[in-house]
């Protein structure tokens, strides 16, 4: 142990800490330890031992002291224990510091100070309406004086010789008054009137409170009352003389000054000012693009990443909900901010403070959210965005493909005498596989209407069930639930992409070995045929070249007279005569185009029987893949499908029957939509069932129709965004010149100005 | 252990429990302050706070339909002006929150004017100081000591404010002090004693290590709030001054008029969290680098905008535009500026002087490049007084001082008597008899051998030499070497752990400087966590 000590050299490893001879190993040292040392002092070993004890000690205290911090500071203990020291920007979240309620000690005090206050105010408002309850203008004074006498013991005269409010002597000139609420004494100049209009008001409106109180204090206890109250004094009596206003109710400051409090309190009640009206309906609308805005931005991205898990319509038309919220508020705010503005005593500044801020906080609030706003894509772009993505995906599963299809052309070289076997088992376990999907048919619908589609997967169903479980959820408006729900749905398709990506590898495999069975009858048949072939090559290949060129054209127009499935089995039942001439041809432009009609001819003319499951087999993995790269033919110059067409060049030794079904024409008896069309176009879009004349399959192919459409659609789009955008820089132009920004203004209105033109531009064009 | 987040959430708190509506913040002079450090205007507008009103100004007009928020201190004023409040409400509604302990006879003066049933809440939040940074804070007293002791009113308002940084933190700590500061002492006493009082307050769950509150007197570091400042928030408030994170920029020539006072605040300008640490060089390069982006984003103003996509991407960079517009001229006009000022003043040469008269320890080389800079007309006699002061405290004692001799060129040179007092008036205050450890030679040898390396190295920032003291105390403290007869434990447990959570607080106000020190000492340190806090912050005008 000593040498360890030395600092001269460090040494690493399993040294032995006896002998200092490196072992490889724990073990290796275990046994050398066993075996040389275990004669030796035993003190060493206990050493060892406590060592390791103190360090597994010492392990445990930092764990433990570790899962202390982490309670204590929620998620974030284990930054401390990363590395090095942390920024104090970076410091863990604490809670709330320290607090300490006084509450219950503040309502305990007020509770018996209201108690009395109440009680106070009570008295003061019964006494006040038995002062109102006669009729005081046909009643005589003295009357009067016995009743409000009654109503209230008055104090004794003698016992007050000072006015207790301004402390004057009381003599001849200043007479003492009694207040008939209270039956306090002041002076003249202390004492407060009360109209009667005033105190009826104050009556009747505590009236409804009170009613208890009143109704068995009527007139039995007041008579009572009289009698207790009516030690009056000689002053008293000739203070009767100088008291003409009857109409009105004497009282002490401190009385009118609780019944004030009191008017004060009734009149809050029942008078909401108009600013607050105006801001419970800015707060509303502010709240309702709270709502609506982030459902319509996730939309927003969601488009503009040219998924289809919205519709752009849809989408479109929330943008102008929530911009018409927004022109509320703007509305709304204003209207506050010039609230009052034109009344004869101008509001108290801090009014207008408020209204100020208020539009202020209104037109941050737009700012903000406004820019938040995302722009939609036009309908055209959208398009453009869908398909890009398409392919994407497309690219990716074709690269995948072809991995996993070379290594399993390697294996099945060696395989190549089980092949036709297994073809054969393929066969049988892909005729069951429609069966799953008419059952599918049959229950799916009773999740919600909207599904005709069948859903073979449980994933599928999945998030058939989510959507429409967000359907409802949006209707019934819950946001929160509806953000869980799209994030759910949107793992779901994730998960389900990747499957589907799985399965299309699992295809191609058995595709390949299909194949291989098909070679065989390929290689006869290409013997007997090829004179056939060759004769007609001739003429079509010519023929091909041309149709190429214009195959823009040709195309819709082929497809045009007849759209439907219909035409697609004639076609395809066309191709066993005439391969050449049938849709395939144009589909495939290429340099083998030599090959293609003899193969498709070929695996048609013998094939019929395998038909059903051939194309139960290849159209799914291939539509996707047609569609797209046909799509982009379709919009390409037409010199540059040949290179458009690469991707399809690679894989025509898959195959080229596959082309034939991978083409929409030529697939008449395609068993339903099958899993990996949603891949393509989603849950929502709808059903895409080959009949239905909205196939995407078609979309691309009849271009030439369908731009003309999209040519028309975009004005009014276009419109649309010219209008946002002067709403918009109205918007700004407002702001900087709130801010006095002058030059900001200026630019900012030139912009305006060109907006217009355009805009007005455009509306003449169409017309 | 982040102050401003501390504050913030009370603050939060606070708008959150008062339900919808609109609202008025009640505030006094100093929660006003306090508020205004951790929510901007914009932030706290989004949360329906309209108004923002001073519990003592006399024309608020009622505004029933408001609700208010009271966030005071519970001084014996804000108490009577919130009771005649409650007798005559001018709001709807009342929520009233004390930044500190308030006495059981003020509650229940205040519930006995609330006759009208109008308040709906009575705590206390402690937010009763000044978060700076999330690491800093501060009291703002000036001025706190009467020669060495504490002036009363003033240690109440310390012992307050250091209290309610305990809570807020919720942190019931150890405390250190340090010795040969009376006030120190004093203070850790009144802060022991408020614990012990509010004992149910301070019943916190308990952790392994308990946080530890340092308490220092600034008379132990006088240097360090003397010397000129190169990062950019220690400079911003050398040379301008940051008054709660706000700078006056009114004395810069040729000013436009928005840009009079301009706000500086780490929490929403990224800019100036990104750099409020670096030093100036630093800041030139960034800030050219903030410019170059901004020419970019720059929309081409006086180009026309032809297509309509340059429409819409002129339209939905408008605002960001200008808010990045706004935060390039502050930061341009800011630095630009500080530039001007360092090179008016001459500043590099003077602080090159300055971190040799702190930091080296050559008497004559000093003392000759004192004089010479003191014969510069371009100092200014503040800096003057300056560098005669630092050499006053480190040379105090030196056999051959020459004190006089440069007083004497002080007063040629036309320093005013003003600045001449402060020279002595300051070696009165930090020096050597003061002083319980020693600021200038260092002290081990670990510490000697250390300076032997830095000066093989040589120095690569001889504008950045100077370490605060604390530097040097903090990680003495971390590593549990600080010795218990210079800073000892009020009370009888000492920590035997390595502290984790520590609260430093100095009389006398801490420095940028050392708040830049103990930020590196967070980033450095696992496992630490350090929070600095002065009555005030310092730059040399103090």
């Amino acid at each position: 142990m000593a040498t360890l000590d030395d600092p001269g050299e460090v040494r690493e490893g399993f040294l032995c800490p006896l002998c200092l001879k490196d072992l490889q190993s724990f073990y290796q040292l275990q046994s050398h330890y066993e075996e040389e040392h275990s004669g030796e002092d035993r003190d060493v070993k206990g050493q060892i031992k406590s060592l390791v004890q103190k360090a597994k000690k010492a392990k445990n205290k930092l764990l433990k002291r570790e899962g202390d911090d982490r309670a204590e500071a929620g998620a974030h203990g284990y930054e401390s224990f990363s590395y090095g020291g942390v920024d104090p920007y970076m410091w863990e979240p604490q809670e709330l510091g320290a607090v300490r309620s006084h509450l219950s000690d503040f309502k305990k005090h007020r509770a018996a100070r209201i108690d009395h206050y109440v009680v106070e105010v009570n008295k003061l408002i019964i006494r006040l309406e038995k002062l109102t309850a006669f009729d005081r203008a046909n009643t005589e004074s003295a009357k009067i004086r016995a009743i409000e006498k009654s109503v209230v013991p008055w104090v004794n005269d003698q016992d007050v010789p000072f006015c207790p409010d301004c402390g004057n002597k009381f003599s001849i000139r200043n007479r003492r008054h009694h207040c008939r609420l209270c039956g306090s004494i002041m002076c003249k100049k202390c004492m407060e009137l009360i109209g009667l209009p005033w105190a009826n008001k104050l009556t009747s409106a505590s009236k409804d409170s009170l009613s208890t109180h009143t109704s068995p204090s009527q007139s039995p206890n007041s008579v009572h009352g009289s009698r207790r109250g009516s030690i009056s004094s000689m002053s008293s009596v000739s203070s009767v003389l100088d008291e003409k206003d009857d109409d009105r109710i004497r009282c002490c400051a401190h009385c009118k000054d609780t019944l004030l409090k009191r008017e004060q309190q009734i009149n809050e009640k029942e008078h909401t000012p108009d600013i607050v009206k105006l801001y419970e309906k800015l707060r509303l609308c502010m709240e309702k693009v709270d709502q609506k805005a982030p459902e319509y931005i996730s939309m927003a991205a969601s488009l503009n990443a040219g998924e289809t898990t919205y519709s752009l319509e849809h989408a479109s038309d929330l943008r102008l909900e929530v911009q018409k919220v927004y022109e509320l508020i703007d509305a709304l705010s204003k209207k506050i901010l010039t609230l009052g503005l034109n009344q004869d005593p101008p509001p108290h500044p801090h009014t207008l403070r408020l209204q100020r801020m208020i539009r202020y906080s209104a037109t941050l609030f737009v700012q903000e959210k406004l820019l938040g706003l995302m722009s939609l894509p036009t309908k055209e772009q959208f398009e453009e965005l869908k398909w890009k993505r398409k392919q994407d995906l497309e690219r990716k599963r074709t690269m995948e493909r072809q991995v996993s299809l070379e290594s399993q052309r390697r294996l099945e070289v060696r395989q190549s005498g089980l092949s036709s076997r297994a073809a054969n088992g393929e066969v049988t376990s892909l005729r069951r596989g429609p069966a799953p999907l008419r059952k599918a048919e049959g229950w799916l619908p009773l999740s919600e209407g909207q599904g005709q589609r069948e859903d073979p997967d449980p994933l599928l169903q999945q998030i058939h069930n989510i959507t429409s479980f967000i359907r409802q959820a949006k209707a019934a408006g819950r946001v929160d639930e509806m953000c869980t729900l799209q994030e759910n749905l949107r793992q779901l398709q994730d998960e389900y992409d990747q499957q589907q990506t799985e399965k299309a590898i699992e295809l191609s495999r058995r595709q390949a070995e299909e194949e291989d069975l098909q070679r065989e009858q390929l290689q006869m048949l290409w013997e007997r045929e090829r004179e056939r072939e060759q004769e007609q090559f001739r003429v079509s290949s010519f023929h091909t070249r041309t149709r190429s060129l214009d195959f823009r054209e040709l195309t819709p127009f082929q497809l045009e007279p007849s759209p439907g499935p219909r035409t697609h089995l004639t076609y395809a039942l066309d191709l066993d005569p005439s391969p050449p001439q049938s849709g395939t041809a144009p589909e495939t432009p290429s340099p083998t185009v030599a090959r293609v009609p003899g193969q498709g001819m070929s695996q048609h003319s013998d094939t019929s029987s395998l038909n059903p499951f051939a194309q139960g087999l290849c159209s799914p993995t291939e539509e996707g893949v047609a569609s797209p790269a046909a799509a982009e033919a379709a919009l390409c110059p037409a010199a540059a499908t040949l290179k458009e067409y690469n991707p399809f060049e690679e894989e025509e030794e898959e195959g080229e029957q596959e082309k034939a079904s991978g083409n929409p024409f030529g697939d008449p008896d395609r068993p339903g939509p099958n899993p990996f069309d949603e891949e393509d176009d989603h849950p929502p879009p709808g059903p895409s069932s080959p009949p239905a004349p909205g196939n995407p399959f078609e979309e691309p192919v009849c271009t030439n129709p369908f731009e003309v459409d999209s040519d028309e659609a975009e004005e009014p789009i276009e419109e649309e965004l010219l209008l946002q955008q002067i709403d918009n820089i109205k918007a700004y132009i407002f702001d900087a010149k709130q801010c006095g920004r002058l030059d900001e203004v200026e630019v900012l209105t030139e912009n305006l100005r060109e907006l217009k033109c355009t805009l007005a531009k455009q509306k003449g064009g169409p017309d | 252990m982040n102050v401003v987040f501390a504050v913030k959430q009370y603050v939060s708190k606070m708008i959150e429990d008062s339900g919808p509506g609109m609202k008025v913040l009640l505030m006094d002079k100093e929660t006003t302050g306090i508020v205004s450090m951790v929510y901007t205007q914009s932030e706290i507008l989004q949360k329906e706070v309209y108004l923002f009103e001073r519990i003592d100004s006399q024309n608020r007009e009622i505004m029933k339909h408001l609700k208010a928020i009271c966030f005071l201190r519970p001084t014996k004023e804000n108490v009577d002006y919130l009771i005649q409040e409650l007798r005559r409400p001018k709001y709807s509604i009342y929520f009233i929150y004390f930044s500190n302990v308030i006495s059981k006879s003020d509650v229940k003066s205040l519930a006995e004017a609330d006759e009208q049933e109008v308040v709906a809440e009575v705590q206390e939040f402690y937010g009763d100081y000044i978060a700076v940074n999330p690491h800093l804070f501060s009291l703002n007293i000036l001025g706190c000591c009467q020669g060495r002791n504490w002036d009363p009113a003033q240690l109440s308002r310390t012992t307050q404010g250091l209290t309610a940084l305990l809570l807020s933190l919720k942190k019931c700590p150890m405390i250190r002090y340090q010795l040969s500061s009376e006030a120190a002492k004093r203070l850790a006493e009144c802060v022991k004693q408020v614990i012990t009082k509010e004992y149910e307050l301070f019943e916190f769950r308990r952790t392994e290590v308990p946080p530890l509150l340092l308490i220092l007197d600034r008379c132990d570091d006088a240097i360090t709030p003397l010397l000129n400042q190169w990062t950019y928030q220690a400079m911003v408030h050398e040379l301008l001054g940051i008054n709660n994170n706000r700078i006056d920029l009114s004395r810069v020539p040729g000013i436009s008029k928005d840009l009079r006072e301009v706000v500086l605040s780490a929490e929403n300008d990224e800019f100036y969290a990104n750099n409020m640490y670096l030093n100036f060089a630093e800041i030139g390069s960034n800030i050219k680098n903030l410019m170059e982006d901004f020419q970019k984003r720059k929309p081409k103003e006086q180009q026309k905008l032809e297509s309509i996509a340059d429409m819409k991407a002129f339209v939905e960079n408008y605002p960001q535009f200008k808010k990045m517009s706004g935060t390039v001229s502050k930061h341009v006009t800011v630095v630009g500026e500080l530039s001007r000022l360092v090179s008016e003043r001459n500043l590099l040469e003077v602080s090159e002087v300055e971190q040799e008269l702190a930091c080296q320890n050559d008497h004559s080389s000093a003392l000759q490049n004192v004089k010479r800079l003191l014969q510069n007309p371009k100092v200014t006699e503040f800096d003057a007084a300056r560098l005669v002061m630092l050499y006053a405290l480190h040379y105090e004692r030196h056999s051959s001082n020459s004190l006089p001799g440069l007083i004497v060129d002080l007063r040629n040179k036309g320093v005013s008597e003003k600045y001449r007092k402060l020279v002595s008036a300051v070696v009165e205050y930090g020096g050597k008899r003061v002083r319980g450890s020693d600021l200038f030679s260092p002290k081990d040898a670990v510490a000697i051998t250390k300076q032997f390396l830095k000066g093989l190295k040589g120095v690569e920032n001889v504008y950045t030499q100077h370490q605060p003291f604390l530097h040097e105390t903090l990680d003495h403290l971390i590593k549990g070497r600080l010795k218990e007869n210079l800073y000892p434990y009020l009370g009888p447990s000492t920590l035997r752990d390595r502290p984790q959570d520590i609260i430093v607080f100095v009389i006398g106000g801490a420095t940028y400087e050392e708040a830049l020190t103990v930020y590196n000492l967070n980033r450095t340190t696992p496992g630490v966590r350090i929070v600095l806090g002065g009555t005030t912050v310092h730059n040399t005008k103090r």
